[in-house]
């Protein structure tokens, strides 16, 4: 199994050139249950990434496209009157995949981000009154152009918190620009991806991850970058109760990743940019750049 | 709306404030604490039944009632009964008139002072244990009051905690605030209290009256060794003239001055006594007082005489010598130490005539008498038949059985008969030792009477006839007296051990010690030794006294607010310690160590930084990553992580 995830790594690792940070992160964030938020200009990879990592999870994949005029209905789907049966029945909408990738999700309306929103975080669907189950697993992949771009609304603070974590993917290296300008278009080696894992390979993996050990020292490390993060003034608001739930998850899933049984403070401090980073409202996007002063305030011991 | 005081409440109130009068049942009269007592439980009914609470008008009867029964009872509101039962009777009437918080807050004030004013009357350390319990229990009210959940326990815990972190702000003020004294406690000072002990007069049946009283009369902690038993005279009030049947002490008028100061011979014991209340202002001294301190004169009949309210318990530094020469006297003291009422009866004078020798020597007659008294079946007992006309002939030669002053009383009067100058002297005889506190506890049972006769070249001399008849009583420092009344003892041949001492008096005797030591350490701090002790701090002024009570206030405040607000600190993990101990190791190898750096962090740095170590930060970090974030651990790793961390070596 944890050759799997080494597999599935490099493999990513060869289609997104140069971005292993990132890439294992997303990876992070899937084992952690969580949302991914990526936030970049236009045509660094984002769709390309998330389009990989599918393919590697062996994932139903679904790409929407967000534009101003994308509705509720065309997210989670419509009742259609069937004229043959004279009954209401309902068209399940793209939201019904394994995988999603909401491309440039701040460019539709508040209306229809509020119902990918609530799909994540309920992870059921409810249509004029019944409840449809989202399948398992289900995992967003929401991409979000820089918010001084024209023609976007930016998601509110509450909705932010639903991503378990925002990455920045940035242009990429000299060297690896070159190769990518070298090589074979992308799609074409994304169709040639092998599966990496089997569907309850990545089952057992998200539940290793959930029984990852965490020590009383390093629930007190948590509790103090909370603390700290509530009382600085650096930050208008501190981190939420489900941002605490959030990074503890995500960290274990990184102890994971290390091939590790037992979360360590360096496990928290290398997710907490990209899990903290969009909770904490300062201004700036640059997640490191934020975080910076609890990772160095906050004793680990 | 209607205030509705909570059960809870209502009953910590109430049974707070019975225990706080509970000891005012022996004081005032039962007349006014019947009344406080029918308000409580009128009261304690009304907690389940508030419909039989009385009415405004009432309460207001019910107030004239509780007027005119102080007023019956103590004709006025001043001095300390008549304050005391009017705030016992405030208290209760109070009790009945509920209608707001605010009423309960006057009610445990006055409640407060109502537990205060029980010190006016008993200041031992039982009931100075009794008020504090009870006063934490009255806090435990004003907790419940101002909670939103009250709850029993916790509320006395609350209270417990809060009068333990008062009491060293108390001792600082008990030591440092100058103490107030009412000159004498003049207004409050009620006589009503008769209090046994010697008088001016002496009767041959009046010292029985005492010898059974337990009661302490004085204490006495000797600096070096305690003087034998048979020299342990504490002297009182000398008796001189007589009428036959009463004996009287002398005038002391114009003897103010005593012109002869004995001459002492021998060692001196120094001691310090601590007398309790008296209605007398006498010290009882060792005989002979050689040196007291200020606030005492000796009388020209050798008597120690305080100055101070004789009320008040109080303590004195002396010295006594047991060796001493009084000199000559004069005529009129002569006169006065052979007056004798009319003539003596022919039984006497033959009596006289047999014991003495033809050179009348006072020595031996002296000794004639004493033998006289061993060999003519002469008895001692405490319950002497009443000799109502001519106790000394009827003693003499009729009963031959009496207690001391019948014997030292008829001792003086033969003396006098034959021409020797002799008076009877009053005092206490021995007294108990207190093995734990190491001092002498001098009751009312050991009141004595002997006899003084003055012999030519040794002046006053000491002769105590008692001690002819029953030697027990003085050589042994037995209380035979009380051995007798109860009847532990048949006199003639007594064989008691002084010495087995079962842990029941044992156990006493540590209690009279601890009272000895509250006696003398608290509640005898008055203005003197306060002053006396602050100067021995340096502290002369107020100023400089300002200043201690400032400093100290403000450190045991400072104390208790770090307590306070120091955050809870938990038990220190060790593998920390030992990880804290090997961070310090390297910081000095000049290998910074960040507060946000996790171990695995540091140890790559250090290692990069130094790569001669890395072996060993590897398994020091491996170690201790494994004991405090991993979950297994192994007992030994601790061990592990100390050695080598100890044999870390930058």
């Amino acid at each position: 199994m944890d050759l799997a995830l080494d597999r599935l790594l490099t493999a990513a690792n060869q289609i997104i050139l140069g971005k292993q940070p990132q890439i294992r992160l997303a990876v992070c964030c899937l084992l952690a249950r969580g949302h991914l938020l990526i936030e970049d200009i236009p045509g660094v990879g984002k769709t390309t990434l998330s389009h990989t990592l599918a393919r590697l999870f062996g994932l139903d994949y679904q790409r929407i496209q967000f534009t101003s005029d994308i509705l509720p209905a065309d997210i989670v789907g419509s009742s259609v009157f069937d004229a043959h049966q004279q009954l209401f029945s309902f068209h399940p909408g793209p939201i019904f995949k394994q995988m999603i990738l909401a491309d440039e999700i701040n460019r539709a309306t508040p209306k229809a981000q509020s119902a990918l929103l609530e799909a994540m975080e309920e992870r059921q669907v409810t249509v004029e009154g019944r409840t449809y189950p989202l399948p398992q697993p289900f995992f967003v992949i929401a991409t979000q152009n820089p918010a001084h771009q024209i023609g976007t609304f930016p998601l509110p603070e509450s909705q932010v918190d639903r991503f378990l974590m925002r990455i920045e993917l940035g242009y990429p290296s000299r060297q690896a620009e070159r190769e990518l300008l070298s090589g074979q278009p992308r799609h074409v080696l994304i169709d040639q991806l092998p599966v990496a894992l089997l569907p309850e390979q990545l089952a057992g993996l998200q539940q290793a991850a959930a029984e990852v050990h965490v020590s009383p020292a390093l629930l007190d490390y948590l509790q103090a970058i909370l603390a700290f993060s509530r009382q600085s003034n650096d930050f208008a608001s501190g981190l939420s109760p489900r941002a605490g739930l959030g990074l503890l998850a995500a960290a274990k899933a990184w102890a994971l990743i290390d091939k590790r049984k037992a979360v360590l403070p360096e496990d928290l401090q290398a997710v907490l940019p990209a899990v903290a980073g969009h909770r904490l409202n300062v201004g700036t996007n640059d997640s490191v750049a934020i975080v910076a002063p609890i990772l160095k305030h906050v004793p680990v011991l | 709306m209607p205030f509705l005081p909570s059960t809870r409440l209502m009953l910590f109130m109430l049974g707070s404030i019975g225990l706080i009068t509970l000891p005012h049942a022996w004081h005032i009269p039962p007349v006014l604490f019947g009344f406080f007592t029918l308000m409580l439980l009128w009261r304690l009914f009304g907690v389940w039944r508030p419909s039989y609470l009385p009415n405004r008008l009432t309460v207001f009867l019910l107030m004239l009632a509780g007027i005119g029964l102080l007023y019956s009872q103590q004709h006025s509101v001043f001095g300390r009964d008549a304050g005391t039962g009017l705030f016992v009777v405030a208290l209760g009437l109070k009790l009945l008139e509920i209608h707001g918080k605010r009423d309960v807050y006057v009610i445990v004030y006055l409640a407060f002072i109502v537990a205060v004013t029980q010190f006016l009357y008993e200041e031992s350390i039982l009931m100075a244990l009794y008020i504090l319990l009870v006063c934490g229990v009255l806090l435990a009210t004003l907790i419940t009051q101002n909670s939103q959940a009250p709850q029993t326990l916790p509320a006395l815990k609350t209270s417990a905690a809060l009068i333990l972190q008062s009491l060293p702000l108390a001792l600082v003020l008990f030591v440092l605030f100058p103490r107030l004294e009412a000159p004498h406690w003049s207004w409050l000072d009620d006589d009503t209290q008769a209090r046994s002990g010697l008088s001016n007069t002496l009767e041959p049946g009046s010292i029985a009256e005492l010898s059974l009283s337990p009661e302490l009369v004085f204490r006495v902690k000797f600096d070096g060794e305690l003087p034998p038993p048979a020299q342990r005279y504490w002297r009182g009030p000398v008796y001189a003239s007589t009428d036959g049947v009463r004996w009287r002490a002398p005038p002391v008028l114009g003897r103010e001055n005593n012109p002869d100061q004995p001459a002492f011979t021998g060692t001196a014991y120094d001691y310090t006594l601590m007398m309790e209340p008296q209605k007398q202002n006498w010290v009882f001294a060792l005989e002979m007082p050689t040196q007291f301190a200020g606030g005492l004169r000796r009388n020209g009949l050798y008597q120690l005489i305080s100055n101070k309210n004789p009320g008040d318990r109080a303590e004195y530094r002396l010295s006594s010598s047991p060796a001493y020469n009084t000199g000559g006297i004069s005529k009129t003291e002569r006169r006065e130490n052979l007056q004798v009422p009319g003539k003596p009866s022919v039984r006497i004078v033959e009596l006289v005539r047999q014991l003495q020798d033809k050179q009348a020597r006072p020595e031996l007659f002296i000794g004639n008498l004493l033998q006289h008294f061993r060999q003519e079946n002469f008895h001692y007992t405490l319950s002497p038949d009443p000799m109502p006309d001519q106790p000394i002939e009827t003693f003499l030669f009729e009963r031959r059985a009496g207690f001391c002053s019948h014997y030292a009383t008829a001792f003086v009067y033969l003396l006098r008969v034959a021409e020797i100058p002799a008076r009877v002297v009053g005092g206490y005889q021995g007294g108990q030792i207190n093995e734990v506190g190491g001092f002498l506890e001098i009751r009312q049972a050991d009141a004595h009477a002997w006899a003084e006769a003055w012999l030519e070249g040794r002046g006053w001399v000491r002769f105590d006839p008692t001690a002819a008849i029953a030697p027990e009583r003085i050589e042994r420092g037995v209380n035979v007296d009380l051995q007798i009344a109860s009847g532990a003892v048949n006199f003639s041949p007594v064989q008691l051990d002084a010495k087995t001492l079962s842990w029941l008096q044992r156990g006493r005797q540590l209690w009279q010690s601890v009272d000895y030591n509250w006696q003398r350490w608290i509640i005898n701090y008055d203005t003197v030794n306060q002053k006396a002790f602050l100067q021995s701090l340096g502290i002369n002024d107020f100023v400089k006294l300002g200043y201690w009570l400032l400093i100290s206030i403000a450190g045991i405040g400072g104390i208790l607010a770090w307590r306070l607000l120091r955050p809870n600190r938990r038990r220190q993990d060790p593998a920390l310690v030992l990880y804290r101990q090997f961070c310090a190791k390297l910081s000095k190898a000049g290998i910074e160590v960040d507060a946000g750096d996790g171990p695995k962090t540091l140890a790559e740095r250090a290692a990069h930084r130094r790569p001669d170590l890395a072996e060993s930060i590897g398994r020091i970090t491996a170690i201790f990553i494994r004991l405090r974030y991993q979950a297994d651990s192994k007992t030994s790793d601790l061990q592990v992580l100390k050695t080598l961390v100890a044999s870390f070596r930058v």
